[in-house]
C-alpha cells in the first residue's frame, strides 16, 4: 500500500506543474515530485520489512541500504537545484516585476 | 594506460578548481594546457584500445562490478568523447582572452567538460542520473550567465523542465534497481535478456524514453531548447547546441542498447517521433527572423534527422547515417552559431533582416559561413551530404518516409536561403574588426567539415569502426536531389516565406507557456505507455 | 476545466500501470541487502552500511554530489551578484525585529546543535550518520546565528575559496588509494591488515571533510539569498 500513497505524491506533483501559473508553485511542485520519488525509493527498499542498516551483532534481515544511500545524494541534487531554482525566481522578479509566467513570457517578446 | 578514463574526468575539474582559486590572469593558458594533454591521453588511449574494447572495463574501489561503480568504453563512446575534446578546444579557443580575470567563466566550461566525459563513459545508471543533474545546473548557470531577463527566464524554464525529466529517469531507475538488484547497464541488460519482458521492464523504458525526450528536444518536449540556445553567448550556444544536446541522443543509444533483449518494437515509433521532430522544427525555424533563434530551430530539425536515423538500431546501414549525422551535425552547427556571434557582435543585431553587406565588410567570416551553410543543407562534398544520403539510402524503398526527408530538406534549403541574404548588399561597416582567434576557430571547424565531406570513408572505418564503403553516395540521383531542393526551396522561399504571411507570424508568435510544456509531457508519456506497455 | 479534467484521466492512467508493475515488482523483487550485510562492515571498516556505500562502494558518485554543492554555490553566488540594469528591483530595507524569546532560546540552542552536528559528522560510520546530514545539521545552527544577529557581515568569497580547498582535499584523500590498492576511490587503508581501526580513520577524515565542506556550501547559499533580500 506504501508505494503506492507515494506514488500518488509523484502525481499530486505532477498536476501541480501543469496547472500552476505562478513560478514558486511550479518549484515547489517539482520539489512534492522528487519527495515522492524519494519516499518511494525509501519504501521499495524496505518492502520486506527489517532493521535499520547498521550492523551492531544480530540481525537478519536489514532494510536495503542502497537507496538510502542513493536518496541522501538525491536529496542533495534536490536541495541545490532548488535553491538555484529559487535564486533564478528572484532574478526573474527583479527584471519582470511578476512570478506568472504568462506574464513573463509575454512581457519578454519585445527585447 | 587503464586509468585514462578517470584522468579524463578529473582533468578538467581539477583544472577548473584551480582556475578558480588562483585567480591570476595568466591562469588562463592553463585551460589550454590541460585541453593539451587530454587530447593527448585521449590518443594514447584510442592507440592502445581501438578494435579491442573487451577490457576497458574499471570498477572504480575494485568492487563486485554488481555493486561498484564502473565505467566502460565502445566505439561509440571514444568517438563521441573526442568531438567533445574537440568542441571544447574549438570553444576555448573562441572565448579565449588574454587578459581575462573572470574565472568563473572558466571554471563553469571546464567542469562541463569533466561532467560530460564522465557521462559518456559511466556505466551505472545512478551515476548516470547524477552526472545528467550536474550537466543541467551548469548548462543552466551558463545560460544565465549573460544576466539578462530573458537569460534567466530560460535558465529557469530549461532548469525545472529538465528536473522533471530527471525525476522519471529517477522513477525509472528505482524500477530497474528493484526488479534485478543492480544499476550496472551490461548486467541490466543480461537479466532483462533472462526475464520475459514483464510490464514493470517496459513501464521503466517508457520512462526512461519521456526523459530522454526532454532532454534531446524532440517535438513535443522541445520547448525550451530555443528559448535557452537562442539567449546564451554565441560560444555557450554552439557548445549546447553541438554537443551537450547529443546527450540526451547518446542516453537513447546506451539504454537501448540495455532493452536491446526486452522485445520492444520502437524501430518506428521513434521514426515517425523524429520525422515529426523535424519537419516541426523546419516549420518554426522558417517563420523566425532572429539569426539564433533560426539556428535554434534547426538544431531540432536535425535532431529529428538524426533520430529517424538512430532509431534503425539494428539495421546498421540507418543507424551508421544517423550516427554519422550527430558529428556533422556537431561540426556545422558549432560553425554556424560561432560565426553569429563575429557577426551579431559586429552589427549589435540579431535580425536576418537588418544584417547586410556581410560579404563585403568580414570577408572570411562570410566564405566559412557558406560552408556551413552548405554543409547543413546537404549539398555533395559537405559533410551533411553524407550522413543524409546513408539515411535516404535506408528508406529509399518507403515512399512516404523518403518523402518527409525530402521536404525537411526543402525547409532547410528554403532557411538558409533566407539567412543568406545577410551577405548581399553594399558594405555598411567602416571599422575594421580583427579576430584571428575567433577566425581560426572558424576556419578549423570548415576544414572539418570539408574533410569529413570528402574523407568519410577512412574516417568512418578507423573512428567508429563502421563500413560505409558499400553505400554508393555520391550518385546523380543526390546531386540532382539536392539541386532540385535548393531551386524549389527558393521558389518557395520567393513567393511564400519573403512576403511574411499571416500564417507564418502566427508561427513565429506561437511560444509554448510552462503548463503547456509540462501537460504535454505528461500527455507524452500516456503516449509511451500506449505503445510500449499496452500494445 | 475540460483540460484539467483529462489531465486526472491521464494521471490516473499513469497510477494503473504503476499498479500493474508493482503486482509485477513482488514477483522479481530483488535488492543487494544481502551482500551488504554479509561483507559491507567486514570489507569497509564501517557498521553504517550507508556510509559504507557513501564513502567507499558508491565514492565516485558522492565526489560528484559534493560538486553538484560546489557548482550550485558558485552559479548562485554568480548569479545574485547585482547589476544596474535590474529595473523592478525592490529591495527590502526596512528590518525585520526578530522576537526576544527567539533570539534567547536561539543563543540556548546554537551550541547544542553545533554540538550535535558534529557528534553526528564524527559517528557517521558505527551509527546513523555521515558526512552530509551531519554537515545539513552545523550549516543549520551556523544560520540560526542571522536570528541572533540579523546585521551579521559574513565574508561570502572566502567560504567559497575554503569550500574549493576542502572540496580538492577530498578528491586527493579519495583518490589516494591508487597508490596502496593500485584503484581509485576507495578506502586508503587495505582491509585485510590491521582490522577495522586503519579504516575508521580514512572514514572519520572524509566525513569531517564532506560535512565542513557541505555546511560552508549551504551558509554560502544562505547567505547569498540573505544578501538579495537586503
Amino acid at each position: 500500500m506504501d508505494p503506492m500513497l507515494t506514488f500518488l505524491v509523484i502525481l499530486i506533483g505532477m498536476y501541480g506543474l501543469s496547472t500552476s501559473k505562478n513560478i514558486i508553485k511550479s518549484v515547489f511542485s517539482v520539489t512534492i515530485i522528487e519527495s515522492g520519488v524519494i519516499l518511494l525509493f525509501l519504501n521499495l527498499g524496505n518492502w520486506r520489512g527489517g532493521s535499520i542498516p547498521i550492523i551492531n551483532g544480530a540481525a537478519d534481515i536489514i532494510a536495503d541500504p542502497l537507496p538510502q544511500a542513493l536518496m541522501i545524494t538525491t536529496i542533495v541534487i534536490g536541495s541545490t537545484v532548488t535553491a538555484l531554482a529559487l535564486m533564478l525566481c528572484i532574478k526573474v522578479f527583479h527584471h519582470y516585476g511578476t512570478v506568472e509566467w504568462r506574464e513573463i513570457l509575454r512581457r519578454g517578446e519585445g527585447k | 594506460m587503464h586509468f585514462i578514463p578517470v584522468y579524463l574526468i578529473f582533468i578538467p575539474v581539477l583544472t577548473a578548481l584551480f582556475l578558480y582559486v588562483v585567480k591570476s590572469r595568466h591562469m588562463n593558458w592553463l585551460a589550454l594546457v590541460a585541453q593539451a594533454l587530454m587530447t593527448v591521453l585521449l590518443v594514447l588511449y584510442y592507440r592502445a584500445f581501438s578494435g579491442n574494447y573487451e577490457d576497458t572495463m574499471i570498477v572504480l574501489g575494485g568492487w563486485n562490478e554488481w555493486i561498484g561503480i564502473s565505467l566502460v568504453n565502445d566505439e561509440i563512446s571514444v568517438s563521441f568523447m573526442f568531438l567533445s575534446v574537440f568542441s571544447w578546444w574549438m570553444v576555448l579557443i573562441y572565448t579565449f582572452e588574454k587578459g581575462n580575470t573572470n574565472h568563473n567563466f572558466l571554471f563553469f566550461l571546464m567542469f562541463l567538460q569533466g561532467v560530460f566525459l564522465g557521462l559518456l563513459q559511466t556505466n551505472d545508471l545512478f551515476n548516470m542520473f547524477v552526472f545528467m543533474e550536474l550537466i543541467t545546473i551548469l548548462v543552466t548557470i551558463l545560460i544565465a550567465f549573460k544576466k539578462t531577463g530573458d537569460a534567466y527566464r530560460a535558465g529557469l524554464f530549461y532548469l525545472l523542465i529538465s528536473k522533471v525529466a530527471m525525476m522519471m529517469f529517477l522513477l525509472s531507475i528505482i524500477l530497474v534497481y528493484n526488479s534485478f538488484g543492480t544499476i550496472n547497464i551490461l548486467l541490466v541488460r543480461d537479466a532483462i535478456a533472462a526475464t520475459d519482458s514483464l510490464t514493470v521492464v517496459r513501464f521503466s523504458y517508457a520512462l526512461f524514453m519521456v526523459a530522454v525526450m526532454v532532454k534531446s528536444a524532440f517535438v513535443p518536449l522541445y520547448a525550451w531548447l530555443p528559448r535557452a540556445h537562442g539567449v546564451a553567448q554565441s560560444g555557450i550556444s554552439a557548445l549546447l547546441s553541438g554537443l551537450v544536446v547529443k546527450g540526451g541522443l547518446y542516453l537513447f543509444i546506451r539504454l537501448n542498447q540495455m532493452y536491446e533483449f526486452a522485445n520492444l518494437n520502437y524501430t518506428d515509433f521513434f521514426y515517425w517521433i523524429g520525422a515529426l521532430t523535424a519537419v516541426v522544427g523546419v516549420m518554426f525555424a522558417l517563420s523566425q527572423k532572429d539569426m539564433k533563434q533560426i539556428l535554434a530551430y534547426h538544431t531540432i530539425s536535425q535532431i529529428g534527422i538524426v533520430m529517424m536515423g538512430l532509431s534503425k538500431l539494428h539495421d546498421p546501414d540507418m543507424f551508421i547515417g544517423g550516427f554519422l549525422h550527430i558529428f556533422n551535425h556537431a561540426l556545422f552547427k558549432s560553425l554556424l552559431f560561432l560565426g553569429a556571434g563575429v557577426i551579431i557582435s559586429a552589427y549589435r543585431t540579431k535580425k536576418v533582416t537588418d544584417i547586410r553587406g556581410v560579404m563585403r565588410t568580414m570577408p572570411f567570416v562570410s566564405i566559412f559561413m557558406i560552408v556551413g551553410m552548405l554543409s547543413i543543407t546537404g549539398a555533395p562534398f559537405f559533410n551533411g551530404f553524407i550522413s543524409k544520403a546513408i539515411i535516404k539510402y535506408g528508406v529509399i524503398d518507403s515512399g512516404v518516409r523518403y518523402w518527409i526527408l525530402f521536404i525537411v530538406n526543402i525547409g532547410t534549403a528554403t532557411s538558409f536561403i533566407k539567412m543568406s541574404q545577410i551577405f548581399f548588399g553594399p558594405k555598411t561597416m567602416t571599422i575594421r574588426i580583427r579576430k584571428p582567434l575567433k577566425n581560426l576557430t572558424l576556419m578549423s571547424l570548415a576544414f572539418a567539415c570539408v574533410m569529413l565531406g570528402n574523407f568519410y570513408i577512412p574516417i568512418s572505418e578507423g573512428f567508429f569502426g563502421f563500413q560505409v564503403r558499400t553505400i554508393d553516395i555520391g550518385t546523380w540521383a543526390n546531386f540532382f536531389d539536392y539541386f532540385l531542393a535548393l531551386s524549389i526551396g527558393y521558389v518557395f522561399y520567393r513567393f511564400v516565406i519573403a512576403p511574411d504571411p499571416k500564417a507564418v507570424r502566427y508561427i513565429r508568435e506561437h511560444k509554448m507557456t510552462f503548463q503547456q510544456a509540462n501537460y504535454l509531457f505528461v500527455v507524452m508519456i500516456i503516449v509511451l505507455l500506449t505503445v510500449f506497455v499496452w500494445w | 476545466m475540460i483540460r484539467q479534467g483529462i489531465l486526472i484521466v491521464m494521471l490516473l492512467a499513469i497510477f494503473a500501470v504503476f499498479i500493474v508493475s508493482l503486482s509485477d515488482l513482488d514477483q522479481l523483487y530483488q535488492t543487494s541487502a544481502d551482500y551488504f550485510r554479509e561483507y559491507g562492515a567486514e570489507q569497509t571498516g564501517s557498521n553504517n552500511l550507508v556510509t559504507a556505500i557513501l564513502l567507499d562502494y558508491r565514492l565516485f558518485d558522492s565526489l560528484f554530489e559534493a560538486g553538484i554543492l560546489l557548482i550550485a554555490v558558485s552559479g548562485i553566488i554568480w548569479i545574485s551578484k547585482h547589476d544596474i540594469e535590474e529595473k523592478n528591483a525592490r529591495f527590502m530595507l526596512d528590518k525585520f525585529k526578530t522576537p526576544d524569546l527567539f533570539v534567547t532560546f536561539s543563543r540556548l540552542v546554537y551550541p547544542l546543535m553545533l554540538a550535535f552536528g558534529f557528534y553526528i559528522i564524527v559517528n557517521g560510520h558505527v551509527s546513523p550518520g555521515g558526512g552530509f546530514q551531519g554537515g545539513a545539521i552545523v550549516a543549520t545552527a551556523i544560520l540560526i546565528l542571522y536570528y541572533i544577529d540579523a546585521e551579521k557581515e559574513t565574508n561570502i568569497g572566502m567560504i567559497v575559496t575554503v569550500e574549493k580547498f576542502l572540496y580538492l582535499t577530498i578528491l586527493i584523500i579519495a583518490s589516494l588509494s591508487i597508490f596502496t590498492r593500485g584503484t581509485f576511490f576507495t578506502n586508503v587503508f587495505p582491509y585485510d591488515t590491521h582490522g577495522g581501526s586503519n579504516q575508521a580513520i580514512y572514514l572519520v577524515t572524509l566525513n569531517i571533510l564532506v560535512g565542513f565542506k557541505v555546511a560552508l556550501g549551504l551558509w554560502a547559499i544562505f547567505t547569498a539569498f540573505l544578501k538579495e533580500g537586503r
